[in-house]
């Protein structure tokens, strides 16, 4: 009898934690929807395509879709591969030092404070340029998605039970083929959620931007200029005192949340149905 | 796999598409960027708003990161101009120096009040009641100190609740400094900088909020409690100011008229652009005048004397347009300049040159 109680006990209590731990994101996204959806339905579609107003008028944020998108495009497309071949690298020659080296150093870049890498790259490229630019911050951003990717990358090959591989070698392909041809495309699951972890992750990153991408609001420069973000524009739109840039940045955070979604559902879902 | 290159291939031409038009529209239009004090950035917002509908060729972009940084980027040149709250330091001014001739001088005022949380309509303070208050010596909002300058408020038996800036900030810097001006003991026992230590904190009757939305929150949620806010947040969050006793002895609320009349009875210590690091913001504070309210501050910005021809251009025209028309575009919470002060910065945009 006793037995039976702590046990229901326990399990109730293991419930309770599960519940307590996923708690917040409920809250997040219930208050950014709540939030959120009354300011997109008031300013209506120029929310997407106009650019930031003066205090107490109606506006958007066209610019901080514009440098968030243009940013994570930049950064995938410069940190992508290199993350990948990283991953295939450490997944493929587990036993060499430098690849032992690499999987520890890329589970520090998970935990490193994602503000220093900004002061990093402000050091590197933007004083060398003289300017705040989008490549800068797509740079900043690289540095913050290549852990995921590569990580991603490494498990989802090494998850390729080790039978197909022989039976390619066995065939007598080289090891090129079997690492892209063979392994590559049964972790190609794994690889691409990687891919979109990495980029949705970024997308929402504040922090390396400060002091790469320096801020647009009102214009959509080319790659060596200033561009906006979403995250920044919320950081710096709650602290000023106007209703307007209040709600602006709520409806900001509507628009990443569901560009998050977009990104993550899908994903999600299809890995279900596998 | 090839759907994803597809997909991949299409975006990036849609991509590099986006690029070339808005690189076709950026030949006639000027970018200038500039960065700094959040204080007056909703103001700069309002001012390139407008300026905006009248001048179509230059866009500006000002993002608010803080006196420091703004400093810091205007030394490193990665923007065109910066705004800081406190004047760059000598120092400062030196390494500016070793990089080309700097120009600073005021654009925008503000004023910090003291706001509080109790069912009474009208408090007067003065200087010294209220650096009492701050360093926790008076205990009760009956306290006589008080009662004195209140004959008729009701002020209840109640403990009063200190509210100040828990992060390093300008509106604590000019606060403080204005205490320390009118109190000799909280010049000696705290002192005045962007970040104090307070002693009503010590016991238990003080607590500190980050940023202005930090302290105005806690502010709301407390009752008996006292703060001090810039004026843009106690406008809006419609918090009771108290009036303030002047250097003249009488009690004055702060307003654009009574700010811009404290600016005008200092206004000669503005120091010539040329040598911007000359300013003392103590010299502004508690100023005479029948009319002024005593805790004013400006917010300066920092230019270079020559750019780029094409740059320097908008940046006069940019300039030159706050100082003018723009001072007649004024936010609730700040006070436009005094005449004299406006003309000190037009000469110093005038003498902007483009290479």
């Amino acid at each position: 009898m006793l037995r039976e109680l702590k046990n229901k006990v326990f399990v109730i209590y293991l419930i309770l934690s599960a519940f307590l731990v996923i708690l917040p994101l409920f809250h997040i996204l219930f208050s950014v929807f709540a939030n959120g959806i009354p300011v997109l339905l008031k300013y209506g579609l120029a929310f997407l395509t106009e650019t930031l107003p003066a205090p107490n008028r109606g506006g958007g944020i066209f610019p901080a879709i514009y440098g968030t998108f243009m940013m994570v495009f930049l950064a995938s497309l410069m940190g992508i591969p290199l993350a990948v071949l990283a991953g295939i690298f450490v997944a493929e020659y587990p036993n060499n030092a430098l690849s032992r080296a690499t999987r520890s150093l890329l589970l520090i870049m998970l935990e490193f404070p994602t503000i220093l890498v900004g002061l990093f790259v402000m050091a590197i490229l933007v004083m060398p340029i003289g300017s705040f630019s989008a490549l800068a911050g797509a740079f900043a951003l690289m540095i913050v998605m290549l852990p995921y990717v590569a990580t991603y990358t490494e498990q989802a090959m090494r998850s390729v039970p080790a039978q197909y591989k022989e039976g390619a070698y066995a065939l007598g392909l080289r090891k090129v083929r079997v690492v892209f041809s063979i392994t590559l495309k049964i972790a190609k699951k794994g690889v691409i959620t990687g891919l979109l972890i990495g980029m949705a992750k970024v997308s929402g990153e504040t922090a390396p931007l400060i002091f790469t991408a320096g801020n647009a609001w009102r214009s959509t420069g080319g790659v060596l200029e200033p561009v906006g973000a979403i995250p920044l524009w919320i950081y710096y739109l709650v602290q000023q005192p106007y209703t307007n840039y209040h709600e602006i940045a709520w409806g900001a955070a509507l628009v990443l949340m569901l560009f998050f979604l977009a990104v993550f559902l899908p994903i999600r879902l299809s890995m279900v149905r596998t | 796999m090839k759907k994803w290159i597809a997909v991949s291939g299409i975006l990036f031409a849609v991509f590099l598409l986006g690029c070339v038009s808005e690189q076709n529209v950026a030949k006639e239009q000027i970018k200038i960027y500039g960065s700094g004090a959040s204080f007056p950035a909703p103001q700069i917002e309002n001012w390139i708003y407008e300026f905006s509908k009248v001048n179509k060729n230059v866009i500006v972009e000002y993002s608010s990161k803080g006196s420091g940084a703004g400093i810091n980027d205007f030394k490193s040149k990665l923007v065109h101009f910066a705004c800081t709250d406190p004047p760059a330091k000598e120092s400062e001014w030196i390494e500016f120096k070793k990089l080309g001739e700097p120009l600073q001088f005021p654009f925008i005022v503000g004023a910090v009040v003291v706001v509080y949380n109790l069912p009474v309509d009208e408090l007067k303070l003065d200087g010294e009641t209220l650096a009492k208050i701050f360093m926790g010596e008076i205990e009760f909002w009956d306290d006589q100190a008080i009662k004195a300058l209140n004959p008729n408020a009701n002020l209840p038996h109640e403990k009063i609740i200190v509210i100040h800036r828990s992060d390093s900030s300008g509106t604590t810097e000019v606060f403080t400094t204005y205490l320390s001006l009118v109190s000799k003991d909280f010049k000696e026992k705290v002192g005045a900088g962007k970040l104090v230590e307070w002693p009503v904190d010590k016991i238990g009757r003080g607590f500190g909020g980050k940023g202005n939305e930090g302290v105005s929150a806690m502010f709301k949620q407390t009752s008996n409690s006292i703060a001090y806010v810039e004026l843009a947040y106690a406008l809006h969050e419609n918090f009771k100011m108290i009036s303030l006793k002047n250097a003249e002895g009488n009690f004055v609320k702060a307003n654009a008229e009574t700010i811009s009349s404290a600016i005008s009875a200092s206004s000669a210590y503005v120091p010539d652009p040329k040598e911007g690091y000359k300013e003392d913001p103590k010299q502004f504070l508690n100023a005479r005048g029948k009319n002024s309210y005593p805790i004013v501050s400006f917010s300066h910005v920092l230019l270079w004397q020559s750019y780029p021809k094409d740059e320097a251009q908008a940046i006069k025209s940019f300039w030159n347009w706050v100082l003018t028309e723009g001072q007649k575009h004024i936010i609730e919470g700040y006070a436009p300049l005094p005449k004299e002060i406006a003309e000190l910065g037009l000469k110093a945009v005038e003498s902007i040159r483009g290479e």
